[in-house]
C-alpha cells in the first residue's frame, strides 16, 4: 500500500518553522505521530495549528526545518503528499456551480485511488443529494461532502483542519460517525485540529497543545490526564503561597484559596504543598481535557 | 449508553463501568455477545482503541471473554464479576462526595446523616408504587 517505509511514522516534522513578515507563526516545532494514531492538535486562536496543517499539505512554503508525511518530503514532492493525504481544510474552496455528483465525479479524476463503495456509504451516512448544487450546502453538509471527498480516494492520513466549529450538534455527530467510521475500518491515521475539546477527547488518543507557535506539550491523552492533578490549598490568615512544587503549570491566589495545577504530579509533591508553612489543608483533584487545556494557556499568559 | 467527554474519569473507565453495569442489570446475559469495537465505538462515539482498551479491562477482570472469531462474549459469572466491581464505581463517588464534605469544613458525623437520609429516601422511592 505504501511506498515507503511502512513501519515509519505517519508524519514527522523538525524544527519547521513559518513566518510571516515579522510574526512567527510557527516555531521550532517537531513532532512524530506514528501510523494509527489520532492526533489532537490543540490551541487557542492563532496557534498556528492552521499553518502547521498548509505546511503539511505541501501548500505553504516552509520557512525552516523539514517535514515527512508518510517518509515524503512535503517540501520537495507536493503532489505525492497530496495524493496520500485526505485534507478537509477550515475554509472550502469546492466548486461553488457544480452539483454534489459533478464535485464527486471531478474529485474521483483527480486522485489514483478512489473506492466508489465508501463514496456510497459516505453518502448514505451524511444523506447527501447529489444533485444539490455546492452553493446551496449549509456549512455542516460542505464540511461533510469534503470528508467524503477526503477519504473516498483512500487517504494513508487524514488532515482535519478545525472541521467542527459552526457545525450543529447533528451535522457534528455525523461528521465524527465517519470519521470514526474510517479509523475502525481502515486504521486511519488523524490529525485533527480543533477548539471542540469533548470532541477531540472522544477522537484523539494522543493531542499536543500549541500555543503562539510553540508546541507546549505533547503526549497520550489518558497518561496526560492521569498524571495532571489540580490541588487546592486553603491558607492561613496572612499567608501568602510560596514556591509550588516542580510542573506547576499555573496558579492562582483567590483570598485564602490557592489553586495549583501540577503536571507529573506525585504523592510527594502533594505532601511538599501540604508541608508549606500557611497551608492549612489540601487536596487534590482530577481534571478534565478542557481544564487542562486552560491551565496550561492561562499559565502561558501568566508567564509561569 | 452514554458518555461524558468533559469528565475527569477516563472514557475507556467509563466505557467500562457502563458495560458492567449493562452486565449486572441483565442487559447482557452470560453466553451473550458485546457489541463489536466498530459497533461500540461509532454507537458512543469514541475511538475503538479506547473502546479496546475498556474490553481488554473487562476480560482481565474476567467479566467477558473472546471466543475465537466470533467475538466478545460475557462469561458465565460474568454478572457476578460486574456485581463485585461496580463497587468500585460507588467506591469512587463516595470518595468524591466525601471530598466535597471535607472542603466544605463538615465534620464525619454530619456526612454520616446525609449518607443515612440519602439511603433512607432511595429505599422509599423504591418501594413506592410506579
Amino acid at each position: 500500500m505504501t511506498t515507503s517505509a511502512p513501519s515509519g511514522p505517519a508524519i514527522e516534522c523538525i524544527g519547521l518553522t513559518k513566518r510571516f513578515g515579522s510574526t512567527l507563526a510557527v516555531s521550532g516545532l517537531s513532532l512524530k505521530i506514528p501510523r494509527g494514531c489520532t492526533f489532537g492538535l490543540l490551541g487557542p486562536n492563532g496557534a498556528g495549528k492552521s499553518t502547521t496543517i498548509r505546511m503539511l499539505m505541501g501548500m505553504l512554503s516552509i520557512t525552516a526545518g523539514r517535514a515527512w508525511v508518510l517518509g515524503t518530503n512535503v517540501q520537495s514532492d507536493p503532489t505525492q503528499v497530496k495524493q496520500r493525504v485526505g485534507y478537509v481544510p477550515e475554509t472550502h474552496h469546492i466548486y461553488r456551480w457544480m452539483r454534489v455528483r459533478e464535485v464527486i465525479g471531478f474529485c474521483k479524476a483527480c486522485f489514483r485511488r478512489w473506492n466508489d463503495q465508501t463514496c456510497r456509504e459516505m453518502l448514505e451516512l451524511f444523506g447527501l443529494d447529489p444533485e444539490k448544487k455546492v452553493k446551496q450546502l449549509s456549512k455542516g453538509t460542505l464540511t461533510k461532502l469534503a470528508l467524503l471527498v477526503a477519504v473516498s480516494h483512500e487517504p494513508e492520513v487524514l488532515l482535519l483542519d478545525e472541521p467542527l466549529s459552526g457545525l450543529d450538534p447533528i451535522a457534528r455527530e455525523e461528521f465524527l460517525d465517519g470519521v470514526l467510521r474510517t479509523i475502525c475500518d481502515r486504521g486511519q491515521t488523524v490529525l485533527i485540529s480543533s477548539h471542540m475539546l469533548d470532541d477531540v477527547r472522544r477522537l484523539a488518543d494522543t493531542v499536543g497543545i500549541l500555543y503562539e507557535g510553540r508546541l507546549l506539550l505533547e503526549g497520550n491523552l489518558d497518561a496526560l490526564l492521569g498524571s495532571t492533578k489540580r490541588i487546592t490549598a486553603t491558607l492561613r490568615d496572612g499567608c501568602r503561597p510560596k514556591e509550588p512544587p516542580d510542573g506547576t503549570v499555573w496558579q492562582r491566589l483567590q483570598g485564602r484559596e490557592w489553586t495549583l495545577t501540577v503536571r507529573d504530579f506525585t504523592a510527594e509533591k502533594f505532601q511538599q504543598v501540604r508541608a508549606l508553612e500557611g497551608v492549612e489543608h489540601a487536596s487534590a483533584a482530577d481534571l478534565g481535557l478542557e481544564e487542562l487545556f486552560k491551565d496550561i494557556i492561562r499559565g502561558q499568559r501568566a508567564g509561569q | 449508553m452514554q458518555i461524558d467527554p468533559s469528565s475527569h474519569v477516563p472514557i475507556y473507565r467509563q466505557i467500562a463501568d457502563c458495560v458492567r453495569a449493562a452486565v449486572a442489570a441483565g442487559v447482557y446475559r452470560p453466553g451473550e455477545a458485546l457489541p463489536s469495537l466498530r459497533a461500540m465505538a461509532t454507537e458512543i462515539h469514541v475511538n475503538p482503541n479506547t473502546v479496546q482498551r475498556a474490553y481488554d479491562e473487562l476480560c482481565r477482570e474476567g467479566l467477558i471473554e473472546p471466543q475465537r472469531g466470533r467475538g466478545l462474549f460475557v462469561s458465565q459469572h460474568g454478572a457476578a464479576v460486574a456485581r463485585s466491581a461496580a463497587g468500585n464505581g460507588v467506591r469512587r463517588a463516595i470518595d468524591d462526595a466525601l471530598r466535597a464534605g471535607r472542603t466544605a469544613g463538615m465534620s464525619a458525623a454530619e456526612v454520616r446523616e446525609i449518607f443515612d437520609v440519602a439511603l433512607q429516601r432511595l429505599a422509599q422511592e423504591a418501594n413506592k408504587p410506579p
